[in-house]
């Protein structure tokens, strides 16, 4: 079982720290602007704080949770904090591989690989927070396992 | 020899198209509508632009019809189209996943017809051909299967002549269903339209929005409560009546026919459908039923393939597949099922009995807020009713807990998984090996905590995308681990099979003389023994 890099750590704990940065921004709006006289002082510090370390402790919760391997036959993945998901993704279903790399991940160095299938949840299957080189490999030794097992697509 | 679209399509293109804008300019003139600086002169250059209008539609629509060509190949389908940007599509006939011919009360009797091909790709119809003659959809629906099954002949050589000889014979037709009169009127019974409770409301809350308030105020507690039971009915007995019409519009003279290895289907009183479904490209089969179906012994079927299906966003009322039988004897269901997908018997595994506690503690809960919600509204209005009628909720939290259990389950076949969910709406999801995607084991905190798991079996059908797909609810989580692996074990297996010439997908006569033995088309009773499957058991992890 592989995890995924641990600098998505970092990547993860950045999100969850803005999206609270914007919420205490939004809190101190309300407070400045409209100022609801029974809002105490301390509202946009304690959304900020509270926000930002509930998504600190889930970020680092999904950072421990993620796990995936490359089977024999299929991709095997395994995430979620609140609601554990293990998905099975067989080789033979696979339709196509994509690398990505967003701006925010190219500067932490990370890249993540989607897999998508025919499902009707296919897009639903991507690794984040791969090296890109792993995401690379990984991307090429998918594609190669894909097209070995290849068969008559099930549509 | 590339066709061109039927002449008459272009005056009905014409009349579609320029009835909204008619319409709008008889309110235009009917109000009095003056454009400032021309005085009276304004009504006729109005009607001066309107004729250009028209004019221009003309044109253009009879150039649309003009330089649209289509050409059934060998091997695809060619559509050229476009007035001003022009486009080229070239769609491969074993990628089309089935044809649909539809026709309004107009179309028919201009003699004209929708024709639709749906492909997997995207969630939109691929191509269509708006208008050819009735004859000429037929004759695409009739040609389309026979130049498939030639292709496949070309591209692979080495298949036995007996095949390639059953292929060049027409396909024989055999009618498999036909809703007759009484069936029709059972079938309007037994529909009800859930969403009329909804628009109701809404109609209610805009429209009466003083008026109930006011009545409100005015009666006292027992009155009040008779209203709303005679309230309830009411909008039960309307659902009903909506249902039950649009059920016997849908469905009017339904027939299914099998030709060949297709399935055909025609139905429509007022718009009249008729589609056609390549077996090989059934991808999950629904057998759905509610407590009235149940209790006369009713069920519906759903035949679903990844394509998308006509009349499924914009018709309303179907749910993106076709129902391939609207209603039957359940018998008579199982049968056709077993036609199409030999399953033999299935013996559900119901989930651990510790799930019913969960259900129960849910639709506990659902009461306990419904109460909440009753008690705010009795002490923030000046209304009083007494709250004693919810404690008969209880007994029936209980009992739908334990209907939900006992609905529930799953099990593992020779060729296909079998999934069972819901009390008020019952569905029994059948889905061959071959046509998994992915598998998804998802556990919740609260499942989590009493040890269960939730295992999802993906398809490419395109009915999944509400988010209905296969799935074994709440079973315990060794065999969610273990229903992991075996479903993706069995798929392996499938496509080997696939590959090797003998898979037992849809029905195909070779295949299944090789494979395990059941004949499909006589296997009402005493089907297919089911004793190659390797793990099945009714009993419970009680």
């Amino acid at each position: 079982m592989n995890r995924l890099h641990p600098r998505v750590r970092l990547l993860w704990v950045a999100r969850a720290v803005l999206t609270a940065a914007i919420l205490g921004g939004v809190a101190l709006a309300v407070q400045r602007i409209l100022a609801p006289p029974w809002l105490p002082g301390w509202t946009p510090i304690g959304v900020f704080v509270g926000f930002g370390a509930l998504g600190v402790v889930v970020a680092l919760a999904r950072y421990r949770v993620w796990r995936y391997e490359v089977r024999e036959d299929s991709l095997y993945l395994e995430r979620g904090v609140l609601t554990r998901v293990r998905t099975v993704v067989p080789f033979v279903r696979v339709q196509h591989v994509d690398t990505a790399r967003s701006p925010i991940e190219r500067v932490v160095g990370l890249a993540s690989t989607v897999v998508y299938t025919a499902g009707s949840r296919g897009a639903d299957v991507s690794i984040p927070g791969l090296a890109p080189d792993d995401a690379d490999d990984l991307r090429e030794r998918l594609k190669r396992l894909a097209i070995r097992s290849e068969g008559e697509d099930a549509v | 020899m590339p066709q061109s679209l039927s002449p008459l399509s272009v005056p009905y293109r014409v009349l579609q198209r320029g009835s909204g804008i008619a319409v709008a300019l008889a309110f235009g003139l009917g109000g009095g509508f003056e454009i400032p600086g021309l005085g009276p002169a304004g009504p006729i250059v109005l009607l001066l632009v309107a004729g250009l209008a028209a004019l221009g539609l003309i044109a253009y629509e009879t150039a649309y019809v003009r330089r649209f060509s289509y050409e059934l190949t060998a091997d695809t389908l060619d559509i050229d189209s476009g007035v001003f940007s022009r486009r080229s599509r070239e769609i491969p006939l074993r990628r089309i996943q089935n044809v649909d011919i539809s026709r309004n009360v107009i179309q028919r009797v201009l003699g004209i017809a929708v024709v639709s091909f749906e492909t997997a790709g995207g969630g939109d119809t691929e191509a269509q051909l708006r208008f050819v003659s009735f004859e000429e959809a037929k004759r695409l629906q009739r040609e389309l299967p026979r130049l498939k099954r030639q292709a496949e002949r070309t591209g692979e050589e080495g298949e036995a002549t007996e095949a390639a000889e059953r292929g060049a014979v027409e396909p024989e037709l055999e009618e498999l269903f036909a809703l007759d009169r009484s069936e029709l009127a059972i079938l309007g019974a037994l529909s009800v339209d859930p969403r009329v409770p909804g628009v109701l409301f809404v109609l209610v809350s805009t429209v009466g929005s003083t008026i109930v308030p006011a009545y409100l105020t005015t009666v006292r507690g027992t009155t009040l409560v008779g209203v709303a039971a005679a309230v309830l009915v009411g909008v039960a007995v309307v659902s009903w009546i909506v249902g039950a019409v649009a059920a016997i519009v849908e469905y009017y003279d339904f027939r299914l026919v099998r030709s060949g290895d297709e399935l055909q289907y025609e139905r429509g009183l007022l718009q009249r459908y008729d589609g056609s479904i390549p077996f090989d490209k059934i991808q999950t089969l629904t057998i759905a039923d509610n407590p009235l179906k149940r209790h006369f012994g009713y069920a519906t079927l759903y035949i679903e393939t990844a394509g998308y299906a006509p009349g499924g966003s914009s018709g309303g009322g179907s749910r993106g597949s076709e129902a391939a039988i609207p209603l039957a004897k359940r018998q008579h269901v199982l049968t056709l099922v077993e036609e199409l997908e030999p399953l033999g018997d299935v013996d559900f595994q119901r989930p651990p009995t510790r799930a019913r506690r969960r259900y129960l503690v849910r639709y506990l809960l659902v009461v306990g807020v419904f109460a909440a919600v009753l008690y705010a509204a009795r002490s923030l209005l000046p209304v009083s009713f007494p709250l004693w009628p919810l404690l008969l909720l209880v007994p029936a939290a209980a009992g739908f807990a334990h209907a939900t259990w006992k609905h529930r389950g799953h099990w593992l076949g020779d060729q296909h998984v079998v999934t069972r969910n819901g009390v008020l709406q019952r569905e029994t999801k059948i889905v061959p090996y071959y046509r998994i995607q992915t598998v998804i084991d998802s556990r919740t905190v609260f499942q989590r905590r009493l040890g269960l798991a939730t295992v999802t079996v993906d398809t490419a059908g395109s009915l999944s995308l509400g988010g209905q797909d296969a799935a074994a609810v709440d079973v315990s989580g060794e065999r969610a681990d273990e229903l992991r692996a075996e479903l993706e074990a069995r798929l392996g297996r499938a496509v080997d099979a696939y590959r090797a010439g003998r898979a037992g997908i849809g029905v195909d006569e070779a295949a299944d003389a090789t494979s395990n033995g059941s004949v499909s088309g006589s296997s009402a009773e005493g089907g297919p023994d089911d004793s190659g499957a390797p793990d099945e058991s009714g009993s419970t992890d009680a």
